[in-house]
């Protein structure tokens, strides 16, 4: 795999990661009943480590729903909430986050999220891939994204498609992240032409 | 002064005062050697079982990284025979579907490693669902450094180094 990207595939990458979260915006509005924004994607090829830190820090609690990519695409579509935020996204579910249902609430709102980023991808790419069931946890950040970033392939660099949801009128945002496992990445680019 | 040991990477101290730390180990580990007799420390953020390492990540790997942080501690002065390790870290954060865990494939190479060193391992906080960050404080020549360990959100705790195990057979 190659350990760097050229602006124009940067530039590609993004593209598709603006396309994937303004489809899970969507659904994720459709769900809740409410506006949602979409920043503009951060996307990066980092070595691990820096990767990790890049995202926020290490030491900060946050729940997570990590959705496993398989098929053409494999890797991990990662959700990522705040406590607080957590709470009130749970509010507008009608259910305490603290709780089963909480739980199974985030899991069902990254499996719906993630369902769409990746059919959006797979679309345009013209690609087979689809999500696993989703796994939720609250622990902190660097600990998540290092256990997801090293289960798959042993990668020196990882690339991180980072978009941000946020519901309009409410304190709630939740960090979107497409890690795709190394060589996937590649097939990615290839598929664009690039 | 606190140094935090990023992934892949180890650092040793004989510094007084002095803390190493893995800040949020998921599946990786944090292994802590030392020296008590010289009131020498090293920590090691391994991240995978086995590979051969780079300059950046020299702790990246169990099998490469556990020799290069205890030729690192000798360098410092302490003797290698005399080191004990700890072992912090190794979570199986997430139900992966097929194969072993990561974090437990990550302490098995890391103990494998140790064994043939013939270093002991005389305290662990392994395993289980959750994340941890642990603290290396580093103690004076005579006594072992005091070690930390805490979950996201909790305090810290400290690991008792001072356990004595039953001989291996």
């Amino acid at each position: 795999m190659t350990s760097t990207f050229t602006d124009v595939q940067l530039d590609a990458l993004r593209e598709l990661a603006n396309i994937g979260s303004g489809t899970a915006g969507t659904a994720l509005s459709a769900m809740l009943g409410k506006p949602v924004d979409i920043n503009v994607p951060k996307v990066a090829a980092l070595p691990v480590p820096d990767a990790v830190e890049a995202v926020g820090d290490p030491s900060e609690p946050r729940w997570a729903v990590v959705v496993p990519t398989v098929g053409d695409l494999p890797g991990h579509v990662l959700l990522l909430f705040p406590q607080r935020d957590a709470v009130r996204l749970c509010e507008l579910l009608g259910v305490p986050v603290d709780s089963e249902d909480g739980r199974s609430a985030l899991g069902e709102i990254g499996n719906i999220l993630g369902t769409s980023y990746i059919n959006a991808l797979a679309q345009m790419l013209g690609i087979d891939t689809e999500p696993a069931p989703p796994m939720v946890v609250c622990d902190m950040l660097g600990a998540i994204l290092a256990s997801v970033l090293l289960s798959g392939a042993d990668a020196d660099v990882a690339l991180i498609m980072d978009s941000a949801l946020v519901v309009e009128g409410e304190a709630c945002e939740l960090s979107f992240l497409l890690l795709p496992q190394g060589a996937a990445v590649g097939d990615l680019l290839g598929r664009l032409g690039l | 002064m606190e140094h935090v040991v990023r992934m892949g990477e180890l650092a040793v101290s004989r510094a007084g005062g002095h803390v190493l730390s893995c800040i949020g180990l998921g599946s990786c580990i944090g292994v802590v050697l030392f020296d008590r007799g010289m009131g020498a420390a090293a920590l090691a953020h391994v991240m995978l079982p086995s590979g051969a390492a780079s300059d950046a990540t020299p702790a990246k790997y169990a099998d490469s990284g556990v020799p290069a942080t205890v030729r690192a501690l000798a360098a410092a002065g302490a003797r290698p025979t005399r080191l004990e390790a700890a072992l912090v870290g190794g979570a199986s954060m997430f139900a992966m579907a097929g194969g072993q865990e990561i974090g437990a494939r990550n302490e098995d190479a890391v103990r494998a490693t140790l064994d043939d060193l013939r270093i002991p391992v005389v305290a662990v906080a392994t395993g289980g669902s959750s994340g941890r960050t642990v603290r290396v404080h580093v103690a004076s020549p005579g006594l072992a450094p005091r070690v930390t360990v805490r979950d996201a959100g909790g305090a810290d705790e400290d690991l008792d180094l001072d356990v004595v195990l039953a001989a291996a057979a």
